[in-house]
């Protein structure tokens, strides 16, 4: 069986915590609480910190036995399965979701007259590539690819700070602290597609006692990395734009990419910033085709390439067969807040719960 | 049908476990090899061989006992064999004593043990040995009807001198090479390293050939699973002939169809004796001048021997050249094409202007043209490598001069386009290694195709495709980025982009399960 290095699993959390979160990070939260939205970025994340801690205490307990074989141990065969049957809907849908605004975004943002499926179908190859050759080629690419996401965001937010009008951040909190609450909410789906993901990354983790130790600290600096990094983003798209502005570009980050200008000699340069996200949403996609299969290898034993290319093709399928443009980011904005928010909260909290009692009720 | 996909089958796939390949016709004499020695069958054997020499003599003082002595011509050294085979038998033994109690059953012995000196001499049993022994060099005399045999290694034959290999030139350091010889190559490597954990594996190869090969590794540094999985893929090669390193590299490589290297090659010892030390493995191959090394990964493609004999600082700034000319090599077409095809926002407005100019007339789209003049360059290339050196720079200044300067004055390419192609050229001579740069000149065509039809999206595709497969290939189970990934930082920044001062390089490279850690700069300061 493949198995991930203690690194590796930090990378790849932080690359699939990640995500392509920081496009819309700023308009949620700046939606949801103003001028003070970038505070709300970190605390929302940091949601994730306790259910990763009960994701691998879980671990500890059923090493090499993702979470829904593990629901199935604990809650029975059937409740098991209807679990698995759910995880498998809601990450065949949402991958098909990032697939088709991969396709969407290149086509507004670069390449208006290039037709969408090429976008689509180029990066549905991608993931199909990806994920045929496994979770350790995958944990690979996270830790190769990561570290240029970060470097070109840290780009992408320095090379901003010459349009940045201080005067837009203030006063702070003015309307109390009140609105971040809502802010945080914003941001809590995002956590909770990592933790959804990392129920099925689970089966290849080590499970011994200082690897264990390694993964939490782990989980702890994903948590805060990515957390940091959507607040800087955050933070200069209120300071470039204005609170109002934000709110109105959902992608705002791709307007900051296309106003980079250095030395009034290199400017438009968001196409070189977009083949670097194009990474983040390969990774991301990616992670929620491995999570169709691992469902479907859990719940109904099936495995094998045949069946990873019929979840690519559920997502090509999805991707055709869904509206496009705002449409499209109400659609993933409600399946994040009212699916994977929901469902993941009260699986792995339940599911730690019941744990915690068997193990008393055992001893 | 059926018998054209079997035979796309064994055209495509190659097969686990044993490796067979063209196989020897079977022979009258293929049963006769196991059995027990015969001079008279040896001479059957032989005698159609014009090269063989059969010299009949007797013993001098012994007349029974008749003698053979056989070697092929060309590979013996005829003074040693006149000095200490002929002349001591036909002529020193006159009046011995041990000479009167020789009788058949003991001839052999008796001369290995009190008449004949020399230090490679021994006695043989079976045909096989016999034939392996003669064809091989050695001069193996027979002795009446003895089933016994005396081989005395008298191998001499005109070989190259040891040159300083042209593919891998240095300023500073040994000037040294291999050569065609594997003793030779061998003792070039001893006398790097005299150290007994320096083991040398003896090993054939290939039926007809009987090529000899010598697998060579530094006991406690090399991993043990590697070595035993070199070991095992050389073993289950079964092939009638191996003629040179190329016949073995694809058959032990782990991906045939990958476009990158997956085992490094040296003619120098040096060099191998610094990848020994790193806990590698090298197959020497007789008849080559070139050593595989193994496992490879793709940064040590990047680096070369001259790294270890310059200053920290300079190689800091060799590398760099090396990484920024393969990355050139590899991405300058295929931005240039996504660029002038779709993001000219990029291109600067005075510039953009320049290059609208330029390309004013021209009737290709930049794919296209770009796509052409590579395929010139290739051309140009393959025919330069194989002239003589005279008319091959004749050809390159032809080509790139004459050529380039025809195209863009009958407005077929743009300048740009030329200076393009020129600086890809010659950004992948950088590379140091010829495979690693023919992967690059392979990969530069999708890529190129890429960008003209999805611009920097279809560029960032290609350059994840690549990413994706680099990640997945393994040489001998070592992963081909190491130490990238997986990370491992102080290898990373002790010797793979940057080389620190040799003082501060107290670990080998951890890239393979090496066991002890390396002592030579330690308290220096």
């Amino acid at each position: 069986m493949e198995r991930i290095s203690t690194h590796q699993f930090m990378t790849l959390g932080s690359a699939v915590l990640m995500g392509v979160t920081f496009l819309p990070i700023a308009s949620n939260v700046t939606g949801a609480c103003g001028r003070d939205g970038w505070m709300a970025v970190l605390p929302g994340f940091a949601i994730g910190i306790p259910y990763g801690l009960m994701v691998l205490s879980l671990l500890e307990k059923y090493p090499q036995k993702n979470l829904l074989q593990i629901s199935e141990t604990l809650f029975g065969k059937w409740i098991g399965k209807i679990i698995g049957c759910i995880y498998i809907l809601i990450s065949s849908y949402f991958g098909g979701l990032l697939l088709a605004q991969l396709g969407d975004v290149f086509q507004r943002s670069i390449m208006p007259l290039t037709p969408r499926w090429l976008f689509c179908v180029g990066g549905l190859l991608l993931v199909l590539y990806l994920v045929s050759a496994g979770i350790e080629v995958f944990a690979r690419f996270s830790e190769v690819v990561f570290p240029v996401i970060v470097i070109a965001l840290c780009l992408n937010i320095a090379l901003s700070i010459p349009r940045i009008e201080q005067g837009e951040l203030l006063p702070i909190l003015s309307g109390g602290l009140k609105p971040l609450f809502f802010g945080v909410l914003k941001v809590m789906p995002f956590s909770m597609s990592y933790i959804f993901i990392l129920a099925g990354i689970l089966a290849f983790l080590p499970a011994d006692k200082q690897e264990l130790g390694q993964m939490k600290t782990g989980v702890w600096r994903a948590v805060f990395l990515v957390g940091i990094l959507d607040t800087l983003v955050a933070l200069m798209q209120i300071l470039v734009f204005g609170p109002a502005e934000t709110i109105r570009l959902v992608y705002g980050l791709l307007v900051l990419g296309k106003m980079v200008e250095i030395s009034r000699t290199v400017s438009g340069i968001e196409s070189l910033f977009m083949g670097v996200w194009l990474g983040a949403w390969i990774i991301k996609i990616s992670a929620f085709l491995f999570a169709a299969i691992w469902g479907l290898e859990s719940v109904f034993g099936l495995t094998g390439l045949k069946w990873k290319f019929a979840v690519g093709t559920v997502f090509l399928g999805i991707t055709f067969g869904f509206v496009r443009g705002p449409s499209l980011i109400r659609e993933i904005g409600l399946m994040e807040d009212y699916v994977i928010l929901p469902f993941t909260s009260v699986w792995i909290l339940t599911l730690w719960a019941v744990s915690r009692w068997k193990k008393g009720a055992g001893s | 049908m059926r018998s054209w996909l079997k035979m796309i089958k064994e055209l495509t796939i190659r097969p686990k476990g044993e490796r067979k390949l063209r196989q020897p016709p079977s022979y009258s004499f293929d049963e006769d090899m196991n059995k027990p020695l015969s001079g008279v069958k040896v001479k059957e054997i032989l005698s159609a061989s014009s090269d063989v020499v059969f010299r009949d003599f007797f013993l001098q003082g012994k007349e029974s006992i008749p003698c053979l002595l056989v070697v092929v011509d060309g590979m013996v050294d005829k003074t040693q064999l006149d000095q200490f085979i002929l002349k001591p038998l036909m002529v020193d033994f006159a009046g011995h004593p041990e000479v009167a109690q020789l009788t058949l059953a003991n001839v052999v012995d008796r001369t290995l043990q009190r008449l004949l000196p020399g230090l490679e001499l021994k006695k043989v049993f079976k045909m096989g040995e016999v034939l392996d022994a003669i064809l091989s060099g050695d001069a193996v005399i027979f002795f009446g009807d003895s089933i016994e045999a005396l081989v005395f290694g008298a191998r001499g034959w005109d070989k190259r001198a040891v040159t300083e290999p042209p593919t891998e030139a240095v300023v500073k350091g040994p000037h040294e090479g291999f050569g065609e010889t594997l003793r030779i190559n061998t003792s070039l490597l001893r006398r790097k390293i005299k150290h007994p954990s320096l083991r040398m594996i003896s090993l054939k190869l290939g039926s007809l050939t009987n090529t000899d090969l010598v697998v060579t590794y530094m006991d406690k540094i090399a991993s043990p699973d590697i070595v035993s999985e070199v070991l095992r893929r050389l073993n289950s090669i079964n092939m009638d002939s191996a003629l040179g390193n190329g016949y073995i590299e694809e058959m032990i490589e782990d991906n045939p169809y990958s476009p990158f290297p997956q085992v490094a090659y040296t003619e120098r010892p040096d060099v191998l004796a610094g990848k020994l030390l790193e806990g590698k493995i090298g197959i020497i191959l007789d008849g080559t001048p070139i050593v595989v090394v193994v496992p490879a990964t793709l940064t040590q493609f990047l680096n070369v021997n001259e790294d270890y004999y310059e200053r920290p600082l300079a190689v800091i700034l060799f590398r760099f050249v090396r990484y920024l000319g393969a990355f050139v090599a590899l991405l300058a077409p295929s931005i240039y094409i996504a660029v002038t095809t779709f993001h000219q926002e990029i291109i600067p407005t005075d510039l953009l202007m320049n290059i609208s100019a330029g390309r004013e007339g021209v009737p290709f789209p930049a794919l296209l043209e770009a796509i052409i003049m590579m395929v010139v360059l290739e051309i140009l290339q393959e025919a330069g490598l194989r002239l003589p050196k005279p008319i091959g720079q004749t050809m390159g200044i032809v080509g790139a001069l004459v050529i380039g300067d025809a195209a863009v004055k009958a407005g077929l390419v743009s300048p740009l386009m030329v200076i393009i192609v020129g600086l890809t050229a010659v950004s992948n001579y950088s590379i140091p290694y010829y495979d690693l740069s023919l992967a690059v000149r392979i990969i530069r065509f999708p890529l190129m195709i890429l960008a003209g039809v999805l611009g920097f999206f279809g560029v960032s595709v290609g350059i994840y495709v690549i990413a994706i497969h680099l990640l997945s290939l393994r040489s001998f189970g070592v992963p081909y980025l190491s130490p990238i990934s997986p990370l491992r930082i102080r290898a990373l920044l002790q010797d793979t982009f940057v080389r620190v001062p040799r003082w501060a390089l107290k670990r080998r490279p951890q890239l393979i399960d090496v066991k002890e850690p390396r002592s030579g700069g330690k308290g220096k300061r």
